[in-house]
């Protein structure tokens, strides 16, 4: 589906605020349904229907999260998992985060915390799609781990190409030694790659 | 969502109107009908909020094909403006004549031609034919336009034109992921004596034409041509509407006759073609310089700002409303299509007859290596489904290439076998033929866009493999079994050599996986690194299989004239190694340099080096590689061997080993070799330059890089489109 949100690029009107003022909050029920499609409607390209909606946050409400700054939603994430072809597969659905809150991280730590229940909850891997032209996602899924796996010709209704990009998670079987190595990289992740006003709310 | 029986049918069950209506259902044996309007009510009381009561099979797909009536995004079925196209007409949106003033109603028609032409490049270039072309009234009812015989003509050929490509399309059966493109149904594609369609046109610019002659004779000489009525009413503007519509009508022709004349089989109207493509490239800029008398004649009745225009006068066509057939583009939601302007239409035309001269300049008399080797060259520019749809047409036809050499033929060719092999029984072997089957896919799979075709490669990757096993054991069979005969000798020569062939066009093909990775943009810099390892790795076994092929060739065809005249300079000359592998060679030296460069850049320096929250580069390389590394390509390579060749790489190694130099000397040496190939030539001097650079951005890296942390190093395709060239910046 659709992510949109920038990490890197700078937004003229950008709302002053700390870091430690943005509230992360699990999907919690029906009244948090209205703001996620609010913001999906007016951010994303495609148009879903509430079937959709309800699909994902009813299913799989562990893995939808909302960010507050002041009661204001300003930020989801909508997410599904389960098998695909043999492999226990996340699915990152939507990704928004409005205009002047972008830049601050607020999309990674959305999708970072849906991540970690996927990784929690068994899945081998995260898939997702981006519009090509999507820099600012693709940056911030690639300091994520992600890899573009395909590119997929005007997969969008606007005629724009996607990228499915894939996140493989270290499997025990396969490589035994890396439990320890990702860590250690844990460790200091975001100490070298994410902006800084981001560490103190990291996990 | 279900559950629900339609209201209607319960309606009609259970008052059971005996009028004789047989719509009705009747109740079985031990079945009756009862009203459960009640009871439904009920259930729909005891629904929560966002509660629903649906199948076991209630999916994604199923969620994201419901549609919210009303909503103008989802429902297409939403009427805008007309709720048909006969109330369209009624109230005038595409009137006949267009206008009773017959310079306006001239005017009006080369709009409406324009705009046509603006919808056919926007449909070639993705979006649906009936939100397009068929947006266009006049075209959904042609009859109407019988006493219009301009317009009439006009649309007929367009008609025609697109039936011709949407066959050409669904022939070639390349669009996979654009089969948008193919779907017209509800459409009226075929018109009754749309065979004709051309020489009704020719009669439209016969009298053009004498109308145009009147126009310009001298008054003198007008009186003897007065039986010609003219084209409108104003004489000043009478020749250049005239010039306007013919190259308009001349260029549909011509148009036409190419599509016809590259679907004769085993390409014999190419040359033809040809001729016509020019034509229609003339013709195009006569259409062209047309638009300054265009804009100026309608000036007045058009605003401002001809960039995003769809007609050359920049005027609004008449006639046209793409909401008419958005229920008929179903499965997709209806989108406002943005019509591509006139100039971009013209352009894209351009284009498109530009990539077809190409493929008429193609001669099918070749190899199947110089076949692979027109088709990556021809796809280097990005053709679109057109272009492509009419490659994939002429190299394989009936199961055979250019429709007249069979694979088995093509494969001993390809395999460097003699050529009375061609007939040998061995063709019959159900490996050889399943081997006949894979080029042919190969050849179709090389004419999709790229990223269908590298997610097609990568799948095939496997099925060659697995063919070399099969072939590999039947061949050893046939040495077992040997009291060697003549007969069985001269099978197991032929497996030997289709086995070593099989085996370069495997390396052949995963070759242009990675490469075709590089075209899509899937590779980020940091990944750079492991990219180039595995295709240094792919090269060199491609290089050496390629050599090992021309050698037992070579080998073979000297035996014969051995004794004759074995002079020491002939002996000499064998063992050089082929400009080919040189070839290749080069392209690995730049692949090793790059990989060691880009390892040494992370070891020393921690220049793109990534570390990800939730997975390592081990992880990374088996995502990029996983199809490669599941066929074995090569053998006995894996993310060990990879990071055991690069952990170590420093810039004092690689200034001793220079492989930018080696790739630079190899160019130097070759080059002569392909004097007569441009294409090649034009390529070792891309290779060069970015040997050259590469070279110089590891001198000063390397001299400068310890003593400045504030080195920046980037790369770039600025001088080939996958060998990147390294950037040097102090910040």
């Amino acid at each position: 589906m659709e992510t949109k949100t920038t990490d890197e690029e700078e937004v003229k009107e950008a709302v002053k605020l700390e870091a430690s003022e943005i509230e992360y909050v699990s999907y919690g029920g029906e009244h948090h349904l209205p703001l996620i499609m609010a913001l999906v409607d007016s951010e994303l390209s495609e148009p879903y229907s509430i079937f959709t909606y309800r699909y994902f946050v009813y299913l799989w409400p562990q893995l939808s999260f909302l960010a507050f700054h002041g009661g204001k939603c300003v930020g989801t994430v909508v997410c599904k998992m389960g098998e695909h072809r043999n492999t226990f597969r996340g699915y990152i659905a939507m990704l928004v985060v409005i205009k002047p809150y972008r830049g601050r991280g607020i999309a990674t730590e959305l999708v970072t915390r849906s991540i970690q229940v996927m990784m929690e909850s068994g899945c081998e891997e995260v898939t997702l799609e981006a519009e090509v032209t999507n820099k600012g996602a693709l940056a911030l899924y690639g300091r994520l781990g992600f890899v573009r796996a395909k590119r997929l010709f005007r997969y969008y209704l606007n005629g724009v190409d996607a990228f499915r990009l894939k996140l493989l998670f270290p499997s025990p079987l396969l490589h035994p030694s890396l439990a320890m190595v990702a860590d250690k990289d844990d460790g200091n992740w975001h100490n070298d790659h994410i902006p800084i006003e981001e560490c103190s709310e990291v996990h | 969502m279900e559950a629900k029986p339609p209201p209607a049918a319960a309606d009609e069950a259970s008052t059971a109107v005996p009028d004789g209506r047989s719509s009705t259902i009747p109740s079985g044996e031990n079945t009756v009908w009862v009203d459960v309007s009640l009871l439904l009510d009920a259930a729909c009381r005891d629904l929560e909020d966002g509660e629903l009561i649906h199948g076991d099979n209630f999916n994604l797909f199923a969620a994201m094909s419901a549609l919210e009536i009303m909503d103008p995004k989802m429902d297409s079925g939403m009427v805008c403006k007309y709720y048909s196209v006969d109330e369209a007409i009624e109230n005038g949106a595409a009137p006949v004549p267009i206008s009773s003033d017959k310079t306006v109603d001239v005017r009006c028609t080369i709009d409406i031609m324009d705009h046509l032409l603006a919808c056919e490049a926007t449909w070639h270039k993705g979006h649906s034919v009936s939100q397009t072309v068929f947006s266009c009234i006049y075209l959904l009812r042609t009859d109407r336009t019988s006493s219009h015989v301009l317009l009439h003509s006009y649309c007929r050929i367009i008609r025609a034109t697109c039936k011709a490509v949407i066959s050409v399309v669904s022939d070639a059966r390349t669009h996979e992921e654009e089969d948008l493109f193919t779907m017209s149904y509800g459409l009226p594609l075929s018109g009754d004596g749309d065979d004709k369609c051309l020489s009704v046109l020719n009669a439209v610019e016969e009298t053009i034409c004498r109308q145009l002659r009147a126009c310009k004779a001298p008054s003198s000489r007008r009186k003897v041509l007065e039986d010609i009525e003219p084209l409108q009413t104003n004489l000043a503007l009478e020749e250049g509407y005239c010039k306007a519509l013919l190259c308009r009508l001349r260029f549909r022709k011509h148009f036409y006759h190419v599509l016809t004349c590259l679907r004769r089989p085993q390409g014999r109207g190419l040359e033809l073609a040809r001729k016509h493509i020019a034509s229609c490239i003339s013709e195009l800029e006569c259409i062209l310089s047309s638009s300054e008398f265009l804009r100026t004649s309608a000036s007045g009745a058009c605003e401002d700002g001809l960039e995003d225009k769809t007609t050359a006068s920049g005027c609004q066509p008449v006639g046209f409303d793409a909401n008419l057939n958005s229920r008929l583009s179903a499965p997709t939601p209806p989108r406002a299509i943005q019509i591509l302007s006139w100039n971009e239409a013209v352009k894209y035309f351009m284009r498109l007859l530009h990539d077809l001269d190409v493929l008429c300049s193609y001669s099918l008399d070749s190899s199947l290596e110089s076949v692979l080797h027109f088709v990556v060259q021809f796809q280097k520019s990005q053709p679109d489904l057109v272009a492509r749809a009419h490659l994939q047409l002429l190299l394989v036809q009936d199961g055979k290439l250019h429709g007249r050499d069979p694979v088995f033929a093509v494969i001993t060719r390809a395999a460097a076998l003699p050529e009375a092999t061609r007939n040998h029984d061995i063709q019959k072997n159900e490996f050889i033929v399943q081997l006949g089957q894979l080029v042919i896919n190969l050849l179709k799979i090389l004419c999709t866009n790229s990223a269908w075709q590298r997610r097609k490669l990568g799948k095939i990757i496997q099925d060659w493999r697995v063919i070399y096993l099969q072939l590999e054991m039947a061949f050893k069979e046939c040495g077992e079994n040997s009291n060697v005969s003549n007969e069985e000798n001269s099978i197991v020569k032929i497996f030997q050599h289709i086995l070593v062939w099989v085996e370069e066009q495997t390396y052949w093909i995963a070759s242009r996986f990675l490469i075709l990775g590089f075209e899509l943009e899937l590779y980020s810099p940091n990944e750079y690194c492991m990219v180039y390892w595995y295709l240094y790795v792919a090269l060199v076994k491609l290089a050496e299989k390629t050599h090992l092929k021309m050698a037992v060739t070579n080998g073979a065809g000297k035996r014969r004239g051995k004794k004759k005249r074995d002079t020491p300079k002939d002996v000499a000359k064998d063992y050089r190694i082929p400009p080919a592998v040189l070839f290749l060679q080069c392209q690995i030296c730049l692949a090793e340099g790059l990989t060691m460069m880009l390892a040494a850049l992370r070891n020393e320096h921690g220049i793109l080096e990534t570390r990800s929250p939730f997975n390592t580069e081990y992880e990374r390389f088996i995502q990029h590689f996983e199809l490669l590394q599941k066929a074995s390509i090569p053998d006995h390579v894996s993310y060990p061997s990879f990071k055991e060749s690069t952990t170590y790489a420093r810039f004092s190694n690689i200034l001793m080993y220079n492989y930018f130099k080696d790739a630079q000397r190899i160019v130097k040496e070759v080059k002569s070799s392909f004097s007569n190939e441009p294409d090649k030539l034009a390529e070792l001097r891309r290779l060069e330059q970015v040997a050259e650079h590469n070279s110089i951005a590891l001198n000063v890296i390397s001299r400068v890089g310890t003593l400045d942390p504030s080195l920046k190093v980037s790369f770039e395709f600025n001088h080939h489109p996958y060998f990147a060239t390294a950037v040097v910046k102090r910040s």
